[in-house]
């Protein structure tokens, strides 16, 4: 026998004035874990995909197209943070150094010991992802901001450790790699293969990130960040799931690091300290952590800004916290928020499944 | 052997004693509550039963087993399953996201429940399934609490004022459902404040003050126990007297 229920009879009824009151609300809200329908999903995958495939024939040149790869696969990168920092609410400024370790494996076994882009790609990931789980030990013990400190510091100890490496690190000059070891027909050499070659571990990315999302592993992760303590008394082992989200998180980073050192072929350890860290926190707050394409949207923002408004490194470093000034103040859920937020309100769908916008009329 | 068996228990904080030495022997096939004054044991006592806090000395078996200190997600999987005295809930997911959480990680080994819907629809909130859980009104978030608390497929459920907050109808409300937890093999254990309804749903009363336990039984017989009379009254001045 259910309980007479009150408060859902008050909610239903919430009156048409309250609704309009709350609409500017309503689109600056985060809604990221209300699921938008499964064809308008479809259809934005592949609009997108269609985008991205067709990017190289679109004749917007070389410097474009530049920018574009070292767009997608800082955004690989950022899918991993965007799990540990959207899923699991574990924010890192240190994840540069992360993306780091796997390049600087991987240039460090093409060196040493002469293997190519392939083979050293599955141990360059999985240092990434030991690390991230090393790193990750002391979150255990202390809460968030002590963990972001602790990023930093490996940040800085990273890129110290890399400049005191000798010839076995390049010190501050770096090393030196050829390029992506090609496939039968496929030459890596030509900027639009590369492209497609970062493509398409991007797609591996989103893919991964979208099915971790739908997955009881990322509701599991959505538990721990929302509410630790309840996340325990449902039986849930939130150490194991920290260090392994953390791990996985490594995983993407080691795959984003090799790829920008062989489309770079040359990296120096301050590709990855502090400043770029930070970039990847921006971006990823930018764009929106909690949504599918908030990282692509906040890597896009960040590589195309400074072009697009034709800005000196030091003016785009004010633009880019202004921006991020803007979106902590207008769209706490970043620009993927927002225009999720306004494809809702055009369409007015979920008022029609009767959850309100965002479950709150 | 009762299902859950505590002996000895004892928790400090600094030198607070917060529990000193409890023996507890709850079934799972009724109602039992805990009452006392503030800052009596209550809370503390479920805190360390569920492992939240770690127990400074004595032990905590449930079906058998030791389960002391093994950590509350390895209690919460022996399905011995707590609610929080401030109702909890997953704040920025949906009330759906929220039992489903909870359902899922009961599902190991069986879950009593077919699905996360059957539980909404148990405890009535199955027309809010797609509401944020952090904008509930907080009737529907203590319901909210026990259906999360549910979707583990507890064996034993430790509720912890479960009426806190709530209005009459709504804790007459709950109070009803909380009755047809133990028919259904789902033992209740609860911390409240409200006598009437602790006598009326209850089919045993402990009563604690200051971390010790100081009447048990029926609940007609122990609220006519002089000992918790005084503790809830205060001293009888006429007994002082003579």
């Amino acid at each position: 026998m259910p309980m007479t229920d009150n408060s859902a009879a008050k909610t239903g009824a919430a009156t048409e004035g309250a609704r309009a009151r709350d609409r500017l609300a309503l689109l600056t809200a985060d809604n990221a874990s209300v699921p938008l329908p499964a064809g308008v999903q479809a259809v934005t995958a592949i609009l997108l995909a269609a985008l991205l495939i067709a990017l190289p024939w679109l004749g917007l040149g070389y410097r474009f197209l530049s920018i574009a790869i070292t767009t997608l696969y800082t955004a690989i990168g950022l899918y991993g943070l965007g799990l540990q920092f959207g899923q699991a609410g574990i924010m890192s400024v240190g994840h540069a150094a992360l993306m780091g370790v796997g390049a600087y494996a991987s240039a460090i076994l093409s060196v040493q010991l002469g293997l190519g882009f392939w083979t050293s790609l599955p141990f360059a990931m999985a240092l990434s992802a030991i690390v991230g789980g090393v790193i990750g030990l002391p979150t255990l013990r202390v809460g968030g901001q002590h963990y972001i400190i602790i990023t930093f510091c490996f940040c800085a100890l990273f890129v110290i450790v890399l400049t005191n490496g000798g010839t076995f690190t390049g010190s501050a000059t770096g090393l030196d790699v050829g390029s992506v070891t090609p496939l039968p027909g496929i030459n890596f050499d030509k900027l639009s293969n590369n492209y497609y070659l970062v493509l398409a571990a991007l797609f591996l990315a989103l893919a991964a990130t979208y099915l971790i999302g739908i997955s009881r592993y990322g509701r599991t992760l959505r538990a721990i960040r929302e509410n630790e303590q309840l996340a325990r008394s449902v039986g849930i082992n939130v150490d194991l799931h920290k260090l392994g989200v953390l791990m996985v998180s490594g995983l993407f980073a080691g795959l984003a690091g090799v790829l920008q050192l062989y489309y770079l072929r040359h990296i120096s350890p301050t590709l990855f300290g502090a400043f770029p860290s930070l970039y990847l926190a921006l971006m990823v707050m930018l764009g929106g952590a909690r949504y599918l394409y908030g990282p692509l949207i906040g890597a896009v923002i960040v590589n195309f800004l400074p072009e697009v408004l034709n800005l000196d490194p030091v003016d785009s470093r004010i633009a880019y916290g202004v921006c991020l000034l803007l979106v902590i103040l207008l769209l706490p859920g970043g620009v993927a928020a927002g225009i999720k937020n306004i494809y809702c309100a055009l369409a007015g769908g979920f008022d029609r499944q009767g959850g309100g916008l965002n479950g709150r009329a | 052997m009762a299902a859950l068996e505590v002996r000895g228990l004892r928790k400090q904080f600094g030198g607070v004693v917060a529990l000193n030495g409890i023996d507890l022997d709850i079934d799972t096939d009724r109602v039992v509550g805990i009452v006392g004054p503030n800052g009596s044991g209550k809370t503390t006592l479920f805190n360390v039963v569920t492992g939240v806090h770690p127990a400074t000395g004595g032990t905590v078996s449930w079906q058998g087993q030791d389960i002391t200190n093994i950590g509350a997600h390895r209690i919460a999987r022996k399905r011995l399953v707590r609610t929080f005295q401030q109702a909890m809930s997953f704040p920025g997911l949906t009330v759906d996201e929220n039992v489903r959480i909870a359902w899922e990680q009961g599902r190991r080994g069986g879950s009593r429940w077919a699905s996360p819907g059957m539980i909404l629809d148990f405890v009535g909130l199955a027309p809010l399934g797609k509401a944020i859980a952090g904008s509930l009104p907080f009737g529907s978030l203590r319901r909210l609490g026990l259906a999360v608390a549910l979707g583990v497929s507890p064996e034993l459920l430790l509720l912890d004022e479960p009426g806190a907050g709530l209005n009459d109808s709504e804790a007459q409300a709950f109070a009803a459902v909380i009755a047809q937890l133990p028919p259904q093999g789902i033992g209740v254990c609860l911390i409240d404040h409200d006598m009437d309804m602790m006598s009326e749903l209850c089919d045993r009363l402990i009563v604690l003050d200051f971390g010790t336990k100081i009447a048990e039984g029926p609940p007609a017989e122990v609220l006519a126990d002089p000992k918790v009379r005084e503790v809830y009254l205060g001293p009888d001045k006429k007994a002082a007297l003579s």
